[in-house]
């Protein structure tokens, strides 16, 4: 017990010493109070290591959630159910796996480790909805409305947070902003753009759509639509790897313009 | 399809306006629904015309692109003509469609000081559609940019012809 302590206590001192800079702090969250702290091994087994996700090449050396360390660095206390006190089995603990309580919201833990997914952008997300399904059975306000205030509370944050989880990982667009966000890189909507051959293109495929006279036309020009949007996908992918910012963000932009083409689209059809 | 949304959005509104008071309900004002349905200076000038410029503007928040063509009497450094094409939402349209508007029978650098602000006065755009009319200023710049950028193509090439002319000679 001391030793993991003094562990903890050594590893943010350093941690606060390295990763003071803003680009990090978005996604760390240095809370004294949190009740959601990760240390060893409970936590550890079977989940891997994204030694990736911690910027800097000290935190690889440690195998121990490297991620949890990252996220969470909180002195002392552990994962535990505010009800009855019984430790987290799992993560991320966002209910009691033994008395079904449901957990105050972590801000710290990202949508994707709520769905149990890397932090990539090709992840697989077949299966999200039956994941997501799965966390409502769990979370959802309407299992709570007898218990205590202060669950239903609980509960309908945790449930919102879910779902706003679920919407955003499963578009890839909004999954795109969102992992851009988790850098600290904030994409500035209100910026006016003026790529003359970008727009001049958009525009042509704009007025095709106006002029498009049947269905079939229509869906020739979403087909394209969506051959350029797996383009730029796959292009946000490797620059978001490089950490190429400017390029991802490029890579965005491009998305919004061709996501909106469609949504015309299926707007006329 | 829209059209007919926002007509009988208006015919409905229109029986409420008189009961509830305007704040209330978020609706287009009517100078946006007029720019709307009665949109002016709709089209298209060629592109490679030496007295257009074209602002060609885009607002990645929502995918609007915008368009405003100027068309300039080299002389005297008015613009004469404008024209303007945007895909976007009602505000947006409204906007450009003002923007069109207002540069007409002015010089060139009195359009530049147009402001964004004006435009959304003018149309009494809500906080959350300020950035078309910051498009609309944007295109305004772009339009007149793009002519000075032809103007001095031009002046160049126009320069070097009589040089060689004199050299043939």
């Amino acid at each position: 017990m001391s030793n993991r302590k003094l562990w903890t206590s050594a590893l943010c001192i350093l941690h606060r010493r390295l990763y003071s800079s803003p680009r990090f702090s978005a996604g760390f969250h240095l809370n004294l109070e949190s009740t959601s702290v990760f240390s060893c091994s409970p936590y550890h087994a079977g989940k891997s290591i994204v030694s990736g996700s911690c910027k800097g090449g000290f935190m690889a050396n440690f195998k121990f959630s490297v991620r949890g360390f990252c996220s969470e660095p909180v002195v002392g206390s552990v994962d535990k159910c505010w009800n009855c006190g019984t430790l987290a089995m799992s993560k991320p603990f966002l209910a009691c796996e033994s008395c079904k309580s449901v957990q105050p919201v972590d801000p710290s833990i990202d949508y994707f480790q709520i769905f149990g997914l890397e932090k990539e952008y090709d992840v697989k997300v077949d299966n999200l909805e039956s994941k997501y399904k799965d966390w409502q059975k769990k979370l959802h306000p309407d299992l709570v409305h007898s218990k205590s205030e202060k669950e239903r509370e609980y509960a309908a944050e945790q449930s919102a947070r879910v779902i706003d989880a679920y919407y955003t990982l499963s578009k890839p667009l909004s999954r795109a902003t969102y992992m851009l966000k988790l850098e600290g890189v904030h994409v500035d909507e209100e910026k006016t753009i003026s790529e003359p051959d970008f727009l001049a293109e958009i525009m042509e495929v704009r007025e095709a759509v106006e002029e498009a006279e049947d269905s079939q036309a229509l869906n020739q020009i979403q087909h394209q639509m969506q051959g350029k949007l797996e383009s730029w996908f796959k292009s946000f992918a490797n620059a978001f790897k490089n950490q190429e910012y400017e390029a991802a963000v490029t890579s965005i932009q491009r998305m919004t313009y061709y996501e909106r083409v469609k949504e015309e689209i299926l707007k006329k059809m | 399809m829209l059209r007919l949304g926002c007509k009988r959005f208006l015919g409905f509104s229109n029986q409420r306006n008189q009961t509830l008071p305007q704040t209330l309900l978020r609706l287009y004002h009517e100078r946006v629904v007029d720019h709307y349905n009665n949109p002016r200076n709709v089209g298209s000038f060629d592109k490679n015309d030496p007295t257009v410029g074209t602002g060609l503007v885009g607002a990645p928040a929502c995918g609007d692109v915008m368009k405003l063509q100027i068309k300039v009497d080299e002389e005297t450094g008015k613009i004469v003509d404008a024209c303007f094409k945007t895909f976007g939402c009602g505000s947006a349209i409204a906007s450009s469609s003002v923007a069109t508007e207002w540069v007409k029978g002015k010089q060139m650098e009195e359009v530049l000081t147009i402001k964004n602000t004006e435009i959304a006065k003018h149309l009494s755009l809500p906080p959350v559609k300020l950035h078309c009319s910051m498009l609309a200023e944007d295109a305004i710049k772009a339009a007149v940019k793009d002519y000075e950028a032809k103007r001095a193509k031009l002046g160049a090439n126009g320069e070097a012809a009589p040089v060689e002319k004199v050299a043939d000679a």
